[in-house]
């Protein structure tokens, strides 16, 4: 149980010596090391970064600190995020722009026991519904409003326990991991309900790579660079996947994290697809004014009490870091 | 050896029977034993199982005793509640498996103004250490240890986990709910913890050895391997994960059934691919799942050993038994070859050829003696054989010399008499054996009267043809005396009748025809009636026998009747042998038959109507022997100055 406080002790107190070099950039994903920052660890691996001129070094979150806070406390140059999350803390006063759209679309879902009676959306009326504490929460939460459906919110934090031990009946997880934990905790396909957040019209696009506004204008040409090879990097995971998951276990291992590469794999392929852009027409690194737009909706019609104020523009909030080429 | 002798048969017989009965025995020995095996690793499994399990139980139900006596103690507040911090560094320093422990209350329960309240003592390098539990940053109410018990209201084990401060520690915490009496309610306090460290859990299951390689591990509730052989698997991978890495649904639902708390034996191959048993229980206490496991190989590895000793064995005594048995057989059957020369040699007519002298069996010694007497038998029979051979020939001999002296009897030249124009005649004898008792004879009495006669002798052979020719000599004799017909027979019979012992006697038919005027006197003994063709085509039988044949009664009295031959009739005399000649199905020639070809041939001369008749009894036999003698005669008139072919 000590794990986490160490993770965020060592996290914040070694990292920051190195910050402030021109083309030293200290890149932070928004989650502890896994298969959905496969492409940063192979651009770094490859050496994508060095060869655009780059020093990248790549730290961890721990799993209940948003990876804004190391943006805001310069612990981190660029970090990677959710887009709702974005709008929120810029909502909030943080200037984060987002330079580089990576996924386009919704891994978001609620699974629950098909023994349990649950078998349509309706049925969650009522239910107790884990859902996580560190964000993520608006859409679940916006459907069951959009729908009506009345529920229990039990905030949870990271692990599929609670639900592994029916302390809920409805647990909101990420395709690509918490859906297949359960899978390979012994509960099979069939004996799950699942309801896709993308199949009732809530296909907001999620990972994408946030900056301070200021650190942009001053370091340009660096972020360009560094989400030029961050997508080469993805690119070449797509292609090479047994060597993706090898590195992200190596990463995992080396923050004592358990690791099997049947999971990762998984993890992998599903991200990947998110990365398409699917029956969306949107250029690789962009993000559609739409799906922005809908975000905000969500937002402002949500229990998160956020307000959007109107000087937030699109056009102010994203500034996508892509050749005019790509 | 060669294929279809008696020693190939035997063998293979016997090599065949020794075969599937040993096939049969050996088999129902080897699923018996190997049920057998089944059932004691079954019950030897059990026993691993439960052994480890009640060892694990043991101490598990001990760390669960500290949470749950704190839990009555802060409920019945018999613990100062300022001194929390101390109480659990003793706990923790009094208690080797313990790793740490802690008492989280609910938010501002122990203290209205702190939303988080949570002492926290643990081990670090030799000492116990204590500090607080709780920010913003470490919210303690999410974190599973706190949250599932408290939502489940119910002891919680949690998933093990490594400590990574203290190195690679596997811990497992241990959580009970507390409630504590406010305003004289009891409400939810919050969760009292205990990290175990599991070291001794993992030295308990690798302590657990299985014949050469097997092995028991441990899972935990979410079927993450806690304790496995391969260090790689632990807390990395669950039994599903490599279910599914290495595509083994079989192992997927092992998994299933051992999280579901089932306990069976089941055989099912592991990451390895070999193929193994496994046997799984629950622990109690934790919901984890141990798997016990028996590599098949292994388990059968004394069964395969003692499979291949007896097969040897068997190999072995097989052909032990085929050695022998080809030996012995090969023994017992060897004089038989030699006999089987020593026959050829026989049978080439060696009969001095030496039998061969080893007797192995009673049955051998029996066909020696057979032999002996056969070649005895044989030699003796030869000896008759020669003997009775050249008498024979010297009958047949004497027979033939008989014969051509019978024949010598009997007129053979025709045409008998050229310069008589008044008649023409021809006759014809067949014995059925080299002599016979048949007759015929003609002659010229005078000048006017040709005297014939035919006979036909009972019996057949040297008898009858003696009889014949003392017959035929009484005939010359007595018809130069005589010139009636009845007299010649008279005479004849009774000379033949005197001594007669032997009974035979002899059916006659004598005929004196003057050739000039063609009165036939005749007179007949007996015999079959003899055929008148006339030159009007009728063709009748006459003078039917009246009179006894001769030589039975020496005072019979014979009577002569006469008919008047115009010139062209003829007369056809035969012997029963024609009549009664028989074919394969015993159909006489019969009387009708000859008719019919007498009719077809009366305008033949004598010749070539004998020629016919012979023809169509031939025909009518077919082949078939011969059984009686057979003889004809024919005689036609053409009168005075009528002579010459009616053709």
């Amino acid at each position: 149980m000590k794990k986490r406080i160490l993770i965020v002790f060592i996290s914040f107190s070694t990292l920051s010596l190195f910050a402030g070099k021109d083309n030293r950039i200290v890149f932070c994903p928004h989650w502890i090391p896994q298969a959905q920052f496969a492409g940063f660890y192979a651009a770094l691996d490859k050496g994508f970064y060095r060869d655009a001129g780059l020093d990248v070094e790549i730290i961890h979150p721990s799993a209940n600190v948003a990876s804004f806070k190391y943006l805001e406390s310069k612990k981190a140059d660029i970090v990677s995020s959710f887009l709702m999350d974005a709008i929120k803390v810029r909502a909030g006063g943080l200037p984060v722009v987002n330079i580089l759209q990576l996924s386009q679309h919704s891994a978001l879902m609620f699974v629950a026991r098909k023994k349990d009676g649950i078998t349509e959306l309706a049925h969650l009326e009522g239910k107790k519904i884990g859902i996580w504490n560190s964000g993520f929460d608006d859409i679940p939460i916006a459907l069951m409003k959009e729908k009506g459906y009345s529920f229990e919110l039990v905030r949870i934090l990271s692990t599929i326990n609670l639900f592994m031990t029916k302390g809920i009946d409805v647990l909101a997880v990420m395709y690509y991991n918490e859906y297949d934990q359960i899978i390979n905790s012994g509960i099979n396909y069939e004996e799950l309900s699942t309801f896709f957040m993308s199949d009732y019209g809530y296909d907001i696009p999620e990972d994408g790579l946030y900056c301070m506004k200021q650190d942009l204008e001053e370091r340009e040409e660096y972020f360009l660079r560094f989400t030029q090879a961050t997508l080469k990097g993805w690119d070449y995971v797509r292609e090479n996947k047994d060597y993706a998951i090898d590195l992200v276990v190596e990463y995992m291992n080396r923050a004592n994290l358990p690791s099997n590469k049947t999971h990762q794999r998984w993890m992998l392929d599903k991200v990947l697809e998110l990365l398409k852009p699917g029956d969306k027409s949107v250029q690789t690194g962009k993000l559609l004014p739409e799906d922005f737009y809908k975000a905000i909706d969500i937002i402002m019609t949500g229990n998160s009490g956020a307000f959007i104020n109107e000087n937030f523009s699109f056009e102010e909030f994203h500034k996508p870091l892509v050749s005019q080429f790509k | 050896m060669k294929k279809g002798s008696l020693s190939y048969k035997i063998i293979s017989r016997i090599l065949l029977f020794c075969i599937a009965l040993g096939f049969s025995i050996f088999s129902l020995y080897y699923f018996f034993t190997r049920d057998s095996i089944k059932k004691s690793t079954r019950s030897n499994a059990e026993l691993t199982a439960h052994n480890s399990v009640s060892k694990i139980e043991e101490i598990i139900k001990q760390a669960e005793q500290l949470p749950q006596n704190l839990a009555w103690m802060l409920e019945s507040n018999s613990i100062d509640l300022n001194t929390l911090d101390s109480f659990l560094i003793k706990l923790v320093e009094n208690n080797p498996s313990i790793y740490a422990s802690a008492i989280a209350y609910e938010p501002f329960t122990f203290d209205g103004t702190k939303k988080y309240y949570s002492p926290y003592a643990y081990k670090s390098g030799g000492s116990v250490k204590s500090i607080y539990l709780g920010s913003e940053d470490y919210n303690y109410f999410l974190m599973d240890w706190y949250q599932i018990p408290s939502m489940l209201k119910e002891p919680y084990w949690s998933e093990p986990y490594y400590d990574d401060g203290g190195g690679d520690a596997l811990l497992s915490t241990f959580s009970v709910p507390f409630y504590i009496v406010k305003n004289r309610d009891r409400i939810f306090g919050g969760i009292i913890t205990v990290d175990i460290s599991l070291e001794w859990l993992t030295d308990i299951v690798n302590s657990v050895n299985i014949l050469e390689t097997g092995y028991a591990f441990l899972i935990s509730r979410n079927g993450v391997f806690v304790t496995h052989p391969n260090h790689s698997f632990i807390m990395n991978e669950s039994i599903f994960t490599i279910a599914k890495e290495k595509q083994l649904p079989q192992l997927r639902e092992i998994g299933r059934d051992m999280i579901a708390g089932k306990s069976d034996l089941i055989k099912t191959v592991l990451d390895d691919y070999e193929q193994v048993w496994v046997y799984h229980t629950q622990l109690p206490s934790t919901k984890w799942a141990l798997g016990v496991v028996y590599p098949h190989k292994e388990m059968y590895s004394s069964l395969y050993r003692l499979n291949l000793l007896i097969l040897l064995l068997g190999a072995a005594g097989l052909t032990i038994l085929i050695s022998f048995t080809i030996r012995i057989i090969n023994r017992q059957v060897d004089p038989l070859t030699k006999f089987a020369k020593s026959a050829r040699l026989i049978a080439e007519g060696n009969f001095e050829t030496e039998l061969p002298s080893l007797l192995t069996s009673l049955e051998i010694k029996e066909l020696h003696d057979s032999f002996e007497y056969l070649k005895k038998e044989l030699t003796r029979y030869i000896a008759d054989l020669q003997e009775t051979t050249s008498a024979k020939e010297k009958i047949e001999s004497e027979l033939r010399i008989a014969k051509e002296i019978q024949m010598g009897m009997i007129p053979n030249i025709f045409p008998p008499f050229p310069d008589l124009k008044e008649f023409d005649l021809y006759a014809s004898l067949e014995s059925a054996k080299e002599v016979g008792g048949d007759l015929y004879d003609f002659f010229m009495l005078d000048k006017q009267h040709l005297c014939f006669a035919i006979g036909d002798v009972s019996g057949k052979g040297v008898p009858a043809s003696l009889f014949m020719a003392v017959t035929r000599t009484l005939l010359r004799s007595v018809a130069n005396m005589q010139i009636e017909a009845n007299e010649i027979i008279s005479s004849i019979n009774r000379t033949l009748s005197i001594s007669n012992d032997s009974s035979m006697f002899v059916t006659f038919f004598i005929g004196i025809l003057n050739i000039n005027n063609g009165r036939l006197k005749y007179c007949n003994a007996g015999h079959n009636p003899p055929v008148i063709i006339k030159s009007s085509d009728q063709i009748n039988f006459f003078g039917a026998a009246k009179a006894i044949p001769l030589g039975l009664f020496e005072d019979i009295i014979y009577k002569q009747e006469e008919i008047i031959l115009n010139p062209g009739d003829q007369i056809f005399l035969y012997t029963d042998g024609l009549t009664e000649a028989e074919n394969s199905n015993q159909e006489l020639f019969g009387e009708k038959a000859l008719l019919e070809i007498l009719r077809n041939g009366r305008n033949c001369d004598p010749k070539t109507l004998i020629k016919k008749v012979l023809e169509g009894v031939s025909t009518h036999v077919d082949g078939h022997t011969q059984s009686d003698d057979l003889t004809t005669m024919c005689i036609i008139y053409y009168g005075k100055g009528n002579h010459g072919n009616r053709d």
